[in-house]
């Protein structure tokens, strides 16, 4: 008769995958991953809220999480452990750089370079920007209706930000996703839009209509959004927010086995940095890729299930047919 | 380990029929896809142009671990002299062709192991992989152009392999 089971060795992969959702920083609330309902998901297609950071490299966890002994009697022998730290620390390399994955590699705030006004004064994190303009009814998360004066401004490969003028609030700003923390009231209309994660590519331009390259991160635009054109991005090495996300890494074995690493809460912990490493022969012309370094600490959530304070989760999903 | 070398060949047979159907070879008085396992036919002093030709060279196993593993090298071999209509200028055009259809063929990096000794085939437990090819660069002989790609293929050996 034949077996119907094998043993399995410890997974093989080739590659780990990044997925991050935001924590809602208002509320502290971050974004859950269970495995057991989730787990079985298309790596091109996570479900919502995660969003894909594609494949990373150099995937390293470390625990410094420490116990200390519980002493007793004469002379003293450990009759105990305690768990007296709890702290561990996630680092990797994107190996893209976009809006989210600068954003995750930075240690602080990552702001939009938007468009400037001609002849305004040169600043380092962005010049005086173009006004922003007002979508109109029937926009969506992947089309953005203007009159036809405003999308005159836009063209295929512009780059946009949508979010709502700054009113002199302070707290977390940004939609979908908390892109600082205003802890006093600033003058700058724009800012706002300058940290809002909410951007995207123009792919092309019809009339009043702009059509997005993908949707916006944060849908439809809201009452009182407006949009405005961006160059680029720019991230500065000091400021005092921390980027605090929910994160999941995947490892998908050879045999179909999948493992899961679940932060409920990581906030990046170091500066902007990046690593170089040569594409073909090393030799003083070569090319080399910048991949951006990421580093995080996870921060601790409590499980509703017994009430521990935790700071990862790994989950692990057999091969079928595999022995447990 | 001939389960596996079976599924692998199987598998890049049955992805290039998807991916490039016009690729055929005339093998023993049938047309079959461009790709033939070079142990499996007869030997011959010139291998066919615009075929991918399975060669498989090294092996090792690991028994050091629940299943044991084997890891075999696949020397796949290509070469083209281009077309007539173009007196074979465009040799080096299709030999990227063959190099982008490599590519493709070997993604997703894994495949179900398969028994072919019975019929139909029996899907075994567990799966075959293998890692990303290394090409060699092309060499010129007379009129054609050659390369290979090799790459690493596992399979844990189950019961009865």
């Amino acid at each position: 008769m034949t077996q119907g089971w094998f043993a399995a060795p410890a997974p093989v992969a080739r590659r780990v995958r990044a997925y991050f959702a935001p924590v809602n920083r208002a509320a502290q609330t971050p974004v859950l991953f269970d495995a057991s309902e989730q787990g079985g998901f298309s790596l091109d297609a996570p479900p919502s809220p995660w969003m894909d950071l594609g494949w990373i490299e150099n995937f390293a966890r470390k625990s410094g999480s420490k116990s200390a002994p519980l002493l007793t009697g004469i002379p003293a022998a450990t009759l105990e452990q305690v768990r007296s730290t709890l702290e561990a620390e996630v680092s990797f390399e994107f190996l893209s750089w976009t809006k989210l994955t600068m954003a995750l590699a930075t240690g602080t705030q990552h702001m939009n370079l938007m468009a400037p006004q001609s002849g305004s004064t040169a600043v380092a994190s962005g010049a005086q920007a173009l006004p922003a303009v007002a979508p109109q009814s029937g926009s969506t998360a992947s089309s953005i209706m203007l009159t036809a004066s405003d999308a005159a401004q836009f063209s295929a490969g512009s780059l946009i930000a949508c979010d709502v003028d700054y009113a002199g609030q302070t707290g977390f700003v940004g939609s979908p996703v908390a892109g600082a923390y205003v802890r006093q009231a600033l003058s700058d209309v724009d800012y706002v839009r300058r940290v809002t994660f909410n951007v995207a590519l123009v792919s092309s331009v019809n009339g009043g209509t702009l059509t997005l390259a993908t949707p916006l991160p944060g849908g439809a635009p809201a009452a009182g959004m407006k949009v405005q054109a961006l160059k680029g991005f720019v991230d500065r090495e000091g400021g005092t927010f921390y980027q605090e996300w929910s994160a999941l890494f995947v490892l998908e074995g050879a045999q179909g086995e999948r493992v899961f690493f679940h932060y409920p809460r990581l906030q990046s912990m170091a500066g902007a940095a990046e690593s170089l490493s040569p594409l073909g022969a090393k030799n003083s012309g070569a090319h080399q890729r910048a991949a951006l370094k990421a580093q995080f600490m996870a921060l601790p959530v409590t499980d509703p299930l017994d009430g521990e304070r935790v700071l990862c989760y790994r989950s692990f999903l057999p091969a079928a047919n595999a022995l447990i | 380990m001939q389960n596996a070398k079976d599924s692998f060949y199987g598998a890049l047979r049955s992805r290039l029929t998807v991916l490039n159907p016009e690729r055929t070879v005339l093998l023993r008085g049938v047309v079959r896809p461009g790709i033939l396992v070079e142990e499996a036919e007869a030997p011959v002093n010139q291998l066919p142009s615009d075929v991918f030709v399975l060669r498989w060279n090294g092996l090792g196993v690991d028994v050091g671990l629940s299943s044991t593993m084997a890891a075999a090298e696949c020397e796949i071999v290509y070469q083209t002299c281009g077309t007539q209509a173009f007196g074979g200028l465009d040799r080096g055009r299709l030999l990227s062709k063959m190099d982008a259809e490599i590519v493709a063929l070997l993604d997703p990096y894994w495949t179900p192991k398969l028994n072919y000794t019975v019929q139909p085939a029996a899907t075994m437990l567990t799966k075959v992989f293998w890692d990303e090819p290394v090409f060699a660069p092309a060499v010129a002989q007379r009129d054609q152009i050659v390369r290979s790609a090799k790459v690493l293929v596992y399979s844990y050996q189950e019961q009865g392999e």
